[in-house]
């Protein structure tokens, strides 16, 4: 996730969401976007293809 | 019977005695409702006809020589996210104001089985999320402790209505915090368990995967009880666990001499530095529990902050999904709080999310080898002292990372204690981590705490200025 964005990007995304916000709320969005994009880099970890993500698990005996 | 409020335990002595009536217990919380809840607005639905229609069958029923276990005839509440037949559930929000289930959710189902008294449906952030919101139906709870300030939430009323006595125990949802989060900052105790031992069926769903249910009340010991009623498999949850239920009670009261208390020192004095009366309350759980005889060691995990951003990522993603049709076609009458958090989902790649929930694995894995060998860890609740309820920074996800959301990504079950005043005379709190399912070691840690400091002997300053004897 870029961390600007730019009003034709968060347009298209807004739109491709299906939500239909007022120019206040999308001046607001944007205030934000730097920060949540932040949070996107920080769950990105070099670990390969292969690491699975947490969709489902049981715990295990090792867990107690 | 006095004007003093006994926890769920000691009134289950008294009423198993025939010392205590339940109709009795039940009038002198309505009475406290009566009195406060035009000020504390923890109620959004009072039931207090079937409050005393329950009571007196509880006491008929008790007196037959028929008791039904500890909770019978103890008055709780239910966040109103929590389907009640035949009673309005609002999630806090417009869209749900005529809202009626015809049916009981399962925990509301197996609170009523344990022969509680309903005293009502309690106040919540609208669908458990976004508040304090001041453009919904009803106001947002105040905290008994100082009116002026914030419970906490998504289960304000809840965290409100047990500190002032209105109820003796109640029902709370865990997203990120929900349960602990007001239980910190109304000092009474909750406890968000193991996920998938507390049923969600017909529970209002925030985030899917980070959702628990679980017991709020004065003390550690009271939510072990609730839990007991509340633990168990129920088919109509995807996500309940089949596990033997152990029971919550049995170590209470054998001391923590020679267990292992690892503390997460990072999270609470460099990632997210807490306030001065926050660190004095943790100073004092520590120095406690090595007079008690624990061992203490020091726990390295991932940055606060890592785990903040895969729960917030997952978080924002799921609610998005789950309140999508109505964000398409009603978006307007959310709450202007819920709205903005709803907004955040357009902005999140399907590829943010599954990079989220791969991360999620990865810091599970760290959670669970850096227990090896420890019964339980500890860290804040709460960064601080209640903040003032109109002074809640909207944006505090992006600004604060919590320190209750890392163990909603683990699952593992997690319980907030008072551990003190701090500014203000406002709570502050502890939170204790246990493995998956052994919640009766955390209430074994949990009780030995509250039993060995005064904190539980002290109730907010409005209660004593109700006469209910």
């Amino acid at each position: 996730m870029q961390s600007e964005i730019n009003d034709a990007a968060l347009d298209y995304l807004l739109a491709r969401a299906g939500l239909d916000l007022t120019d206040e709320q999308k001046a607001e969005l944007k205030t934000v976007h730097a920060a949540l994009a932040a949070l996107a880099e920080r769950v990105r970890k070099p670990r390969g293809r292969m690491a699975e993500p947490a969709h489902a698990y049981a715990f295990a005996e090792e867990d107690l | 019977m006095s004007d003093a409020i006994p926890t769920i335990a000691e009134a289950a002595r008294l009423i198993a005695a025939k010392q205590l009536s339940p109709v009795e217990l039940t009038r002198a919380c309505l009475a406290r409702v009566h009195a406060l809840d035009a000020e504390l607005h923890a109620f959004v639905h009072l039931t207090e006809e079937r409050a005393l229609a329950e009571a007196r069958a509880a006491e008929r029923a008790i007196m037959a020589g028929r008791p039904s276990g500890p909770l019978h005839g103890i008055p709780i509440g239910l966040k109103d996210i929590v389907d009640t037949k035949g009673i309005p559930t609002t999630c806090g929000s417009k869209f749900l104001q005529d809202n009626i289930p015809d049916t009981d959710a399962a925990c509301a189902e197996k609170l009523a089985a344990a022969g509680t008294v309903l005293m009502g449906k309690l106040t919540t952030h609208e669908f458990a999320d976004g508040g304090p919101s001041f453009d919904l139906p009803a106001p947002p709870a105040r905290n008994p402790w100082n009116t002026e300030h914030f419970t906490a939430g998504s289960s304000s009323g809840t965290g409100a209505g047990v500190a002032a006595g209105l109820i003796l125990g109640g029902i709370g949802t865990d997203t990120g915090g929900s349960i602990r989060g007001p239980a910190a900052l109304c000092g009474i105790a909750g406890i968000k368990p193991t996920y998938g031992l507390v049923s969600r069926a017909g529970v209002a769903p925030a985030a899917y995967s980070l959702d628990h249910i679980g017991p709020m009340a004065w003390t550690a010991e009271d939510c072990a009880l609730m839990l007991q009623a509340l633990a168990g498999h129920d088919p109509r949850d995807p996500a309940s666990a089949q596990h033997p239920l152990p029971d919550y009670t049995a170590l209470l009261g054998r001391g923590i001499k020679g267990l292992k208390i690892g503390v997460i020192h990072h999270f609470h004095e460099v990632d997210h530095r807490v306030s001065e009366g926050t660190q004095r309350g943790i100073d004092t759980a520590l120095a406690t529990f090595r007079d008690l005889g624990a061992e203490l060691r020091e726990v390295q995990l991932s940055p606060l902050q890592d785990w903040a951003a895969c729960g917030s990522l997952i978080s924002i993603t799921e609610r998005a999904a789950a309140y999508e049709e109505w964000s398409r076609t009603r978006l307007g009458d959310f709450s202007e709080r819920m709205r903005s958090r709803l907004m955040l989902g357009a902005l999140v790649s399907g590829v943010d999310y599954v990079q989220a929930v791969r991360r999620r694995r990865e810091l599970r894995a760290e959670l669970q080898a850096a227990m090896r060998g420890l019964d339980v860890v500890l860290t804040a609740t709460q960064p601080a002292e209640a903040a003032k309820i109109d002074a809640v920074p909207k944006w505090d996800l992006f600004d604060r990372p919590n320190f209750t959301m890392p163990f909603n990504v683990a699952g593992y079950p997690a319980i907030s204690v008072c551990a003190g005043f701090g500014a203000g005379g406002l709570p502050v709190a502890i939170q204790l981590v246990g493995k998956p399912f052994q919640e009766p070691t955390l209430f074994r840690v949990a009780d030995a705490f509250e039993k060995a400091t005064p904190f539980r002997g002290q109730r907010p300053a409005l209660v004593a200025t109700v006469a209910t004897a």
